[in-house]
């Protein structure tokens, strides 16, 4: 039952939206479109399993005083106090998660301004100076490839600029054809392979042969 | 000096010019020139020849905090676009992390520059819903179900605007402000399955992969990054002309004045790359010494 019920339950989510995709029946749609309500609940459960695991995770960190364990105390603490307040704003006692009606922040929305942004913001904001070190680094002709990489890769950083069009109205021209023909060929190549990779994936979920998903032990 | 250590230069120097090369054009503005291009023109023609006022556009913040100095100003300008055409908009958020707050930041900034309008009746806002690719199919059946009531509490079915929004065949065009993959699922799953027109504006890093769907006809436009948003912003003041005054108003972000920092950057960036080039090769001529 331990096996037989999971894959079961996989084998149906798996078959109704295909069939519903290829029968175009009423009573298959619905079926279908019931699912889907079904998954936006699971969804939220999934985010509320994520969270489980960050506290489990970050107490056993803190526990054990592994490498960084301060650190996971003020991931646990920022978890908590915006967690709280966000929880707190759903059932209006702060007037709300985002802003309240007359335009003034709510705690979570002050967090959110004055905490979250501007640390996200430096988190990307970094990896303009690590690309910039690492292209200097790599971007080296050392092959033909790598050349036509090089000179592609030129082409677009000049082309997306208006420095770009100032040298010559090429640049923007070659790098929108660069972006449309043989970036758009490369990048059908990727999403043709991934496709048929998420697919043939899919097909072993849906049909029982992977089922590595339902945790089971060695044997079972 | 040795080629070698040329070759080593220690990458603060090189941080040192991608900080100046940020912080000068931020303090001195230079405001250098933007041409457009294709799948920007695309997505203006298509909200300003191919919608009438009254029209119903769904724009969907699918972007945080991270990313939001390339795709608010997107935002922004799409929204200044709509709201000058007379375009109703329903926002929505897949985004977890700050999609949200973000919608709720953007559209307060906009909607102040617009006083006639009116909540529920020219815009409004569903909030945030998780499991984005479940949530867009079952919208194909009832959005009144995805987002029972909008960010206020009130219900759905009772806001004005919405009382004839239903489904996707009552929304004209789909624009989604992306980072990651939900704006992928926009074009082939909605799209592709329903037939929803979509605009993408995603982060320049993920751009590359939108044009597969735009040249397969996925997509009828792509803001690609920040230089996608200056274009935008371009086309939107040369044909509503009274937006140039809110553009021109001191300390705000614009895609515009965005562009003067990226190309300094990548200026150094195109530099260095061509300084380690030449060092590369002046080393591989060089003869070696004998032992």
């Amino acid at each position: 039952m331990r096996k037989q019920v999971p894959l079961l339950l996989t084998f149906c989510a798996g078959m109704i939206p295909i069939i519903a995709l290829f029968v175009p029946e009423r009573h298959v749609s619905t079926v279908s479109t019931t699912l889907d309500s079904w998954l936006i609940i699971v969804a939220g459960f999934a985010l509320l399993l994520g969270v489980v695991n960050v506290i489990q995770m970050n107490t056993n960190k803190i526990r054990r005083k592994s490498s960084g364990w301060p650190y996971a105390i003020v991931l646990l603490a920022g978890l908590a106090i915006m967690g709280t307040f966000g929880f707190a704003g759903a059932f209006d006692v702060f007037g709300g998660i985002a802003t309240r009606p007359d335009g003034s922040s709510t705690p979570f929305d002050w967090l959110y301004q004055n905490a979250f942004l501007p640390l996200q913001g430096t988190m990307f904001a970094l990896l303009a100076f690590f690309m910039a070190s690492a292209s200097y680094r790599a971007f080296r002709a050392r092959n033909v490839e790598a050349t036509i990489l090089l000179i592609a890769a030129l082409i677009v950083m000049f082309g997306r600029i208006p420095f770009g069009e100032m040298v010559t109205k090429w640049f923007p021209i070659t790098t929108e054809w660069i972006m449309a023909r043989p970036n758009m060929a490369a990048q059908r190549g990727i999403m043709i392979g991934a496709g048929l990779g998420a697919a043939s994936m899919a097909l072993r979920v849906i049909v029982g042969i992977e089922r590595s998903y339902l945790g089971l032990g060695k044997g079972e | 000096m040795n080629l070698e250590r040329i070759m080593q230069v220690d990458r603060r120097i090189i941080y040192l010019f991608v900080a100046a090369g940020t912080i000068l054009p931020i303090i001195f503005v230079i405001g250098l020139p933007v041409s457009i291009t294709p799948p920007v023109q695309m997505a203006f023609d298509r909200i300003e020849n191919q919608l009438n006022p009254g029209d119903v556009v769904l724009v969907s913040f699918d972007y945080g905090p991270s990313s939001a100095p390339e795709n608010a100003p997107m935002a922004d300008a799409i929204l200044r676009h709509c709201f000058s055409k007379g375009i109703k908009v329903i926002v929505i958020a897949f985004y977890p992390l700050g999609g949200l707050s973000e919608a709720v930041n953007e559209l307060n900034t906009v909607v102040a520059e617009f006083p006639d309008l009116e909540y529920g009746v020219d815009y409004v806002n569903l909030g945030y819903k998780d499991g984005a690719q479940a949530a867009m199919r079952k919208m194909n059946e009832n959005i009144h179900e995805v987002f029972p009531t909008d960010l206020r509490g009130t219900p759905t079915g009772e806001i004005p605007m919405m009382k004839n929004v239903k489904t996707y065949a009552d929304v004209k065009l789909c624009v989604t402000l992306a980072t990651g993959i939900i704006g992928e699922w926009w074009a082939n799953l909605v799209n592709a399955q329903f037939g929803l027109p979509v605009i993408v504006g995603p982060t320049a890093v993920s751009a590359p992969k939108y044009y597969a769907y735009l040249e397969a006809k996925q997509m009828v436009g792509l803001l690609g990054g920040l230089k996608g948003a200056s274009e935008y912003e371009r086309l939107v003041v040369n044909k509503y002309p009274h937006l140039a005054e809110v553009y021109a108003t001191p300390g705000l972000y614009t895609a515009t004045k965005g562009m003067d920092v990226q190309s300094i950057v990548h200026l150094i960036m195109i530099a260095f790359i061509l300084f380690g080039n030449v060092v590369y090769f002046t080393g591989k001529r060089k003869p070696r010494k004998a032992a």
